[in-house]
């Protein structure tokens, strides 16, 4: 079987673990989903619950909702496969990180970044975002949400064997174009401004950023396997 | 250049001309800057706190892009003394931005009427701050010494490739959000008298930097390289003297 020599082969096959993994335990991808529900649903009940007031309050709850719902779920990027010893197998195998790294961050994506998308609309109904806006919102969320993974993987794999919130305190400063112009996004959308130069920005930042934090990614696994 | 003992030496050497120039040159810029310039026709005798606010804002985003460079060295040849720059340079550089945020909220106070407001140039201040306190944290956090210097060299470059990105964003932020309140670029030009007295403030503020630099990294060496023979030798004069 000569396709077991391909990068693709081994993407699949870690996607696939990955993924069997997640599902396994229900946890991993509806804890994210519910916290980001009752972080939304928080805002109400702090700041009021007149509609026109928080549907201008919504863009920016909805992305730190966001933000600080896919880095909580980031730990689980690398921690766990470090503590079983399966990253020092793959390690040894000599088959390139890159691609260890790819299929990593695509699997947390999917198991957390894309359910936040379908969260997403469901927050609008709680703070009365106009409708016409959701598609504003997905898009720069799926955009985001896949800079987030990207980010959070680099933070994890700094911070390896480490606490969570350390990791957070120094991917959250980072993050910080991502969430303006996120908010951007849509806050020009609901101004009926245009908000594809934003967008084409953050599409351009995610371009840079999976060759670019990918590697950065690969850099920080192999500092600490010297 | 590269090696600590060779480092350790030259920094010894230098470092009793260092202290004593780097206050003197500080001192006559400060001397100068607050009891001699003119007072500013708007601002008073408040616009003062610049000879600190300004250059100590200047090291502070400058301290960054000498950790970046210096962390690509450790990243890329593996210069043991590029990571103990870092270490030392790190703490440094979040003191200098720290003073500056809270010069300016003190400068801010009488002028603006605030201590804070969200303007682009203080929020990316702000950010900086943050960047910093992370680089610490993570390689505190780090037992191995050589592996928490890689772990700072590659976030301080990661950091510095996002830094432009950040300002700019914040920028954007800024003009979509409320006009600019308050910009220190709009403020009346310097004569010569205040100009010159910040700029000497300036240098001042790096030869200060430069000595607490060489300062912190023979303590570094020191503790880094304890088991080596020349710093046995040299702790031994140090005692027998």
């Amino acid at each position: 079987m000569n396709n077991r020599n391909t990068l693709f082969f081994w993407f699949k096959l870690i996607l696939k673990r990955d993924l069997a993994l997640s599902f396994k335990k229900i946890a991993t991808f509806l804890i994210p989903l519910v916290f980001f529900l009752i972080v939304i649903s928080l805002f109400p009940l702090a700041l009021g619950t007149e509609n026109s007031f928080l549907s201008s309050l919504s863009p920016g709850v909805i992305w730190v909702a966001a933000l600080l719902a896919s880095l909580l779920a980031v730990e689980s990027i690398f921690n766990e496969d470090f503590r079983d010893g399966t990253l020092d197998h793959f390690l040894l195998s000599g088959e390139p990180i890159f691609i260890l790294v790819f299929a990593k961050v695509f699997a947390h994506w999917l198991v957390t970044g894309a359910p936040l998308l379908l969260a997403s609309i469901i927050s609008t109904f709680f703070l009365f975002l106009p409708g016409g806006l959701v598609l504003p919102l997905l898009v720069s969320l799926l955009i985001g949400t896949l800079l987030l993974s990207l980010l959070g993987a680099f933070g994890s794999a700094l911070t390896i064997g480490k606490t969570a919130i350390l990791s957070a305190v120094i991917v959250l400063p980072l993050s910080i174009p991502i969430l303006i112009l996120g908010v951007a996004i849509i806050t020009s959308a609901i101004n009926n401004q245009d908000y594809l130069s934003y967008l084409y920005f953050l599409g351009a930042m995610l371009a840079v950023g999976i060759p670019g934090l990918c590697l950065a990614t690969v850099e920080a696994i192999s500092i600490n396997y010297d | 250049m590269g090696s600590p003992p060779f480092f350790f030496e030259w920094a010894s050497r230098l470092l009793p001309w260092l202290f004593p120039i780097s206050f003197l040159i500080l001192m006559i810029g400060l001397v100068w800057g607050i009891g001699f310039a003119p007072s500013d026709y708007k601002q008073g005798e408040v616009y003062r706190i610049i000879f600190v606010h300004v250059p100590s804002a200047i090291l502070g985003q400058s301290i960054y892009l000498m950790m970046a460079i210096f962390g690509s060295i450790c990243l890329i040849w593996r210069a043991k003394l590029a990571g103990m720059f870092l270490r030392s340079a790190a703490p440094l550089g979040a003191s200098f931005t720290l003073i500056a945020l809270i010069s300016g909220a003190v400068w801010g106070k009488p002028t603006w009427g605030t201590w804070w407001v969200w303007d682009a140039r203080l929020t990316s201040t702000l950010i900086l701050f943050f960047l910093y306190v992370g680089i610490i944290g993570l390689y505190s956090s780090i037992d191995n010494k050589q592996r928490g210097d890689r772990a700072a060299s590659l976030i301080s470059v990661v950091g510095v490739i996002i830094v432009p990105i950040i300002k700019k964003s914040v920028d954007w932020w800024q003009t979509l959000h409320q006009p600019s309140t308050f910009s220190l670029t709009s403020s009346p030009t310097m004569t010569a008298d205040m100009y010159l007295p910040l700029l000497i403030c300036v240098i001042g503020f790096y030869f200060i930097f430069v000595s607490l630099l060489c300062n912190s990294l023979r303590a570094e060496i020191l503790t880094r390289e304890r088991n080596t023979g020349w710093v046995r030798k040299y702790l031994n004069n140090k005692v027998s003297e």
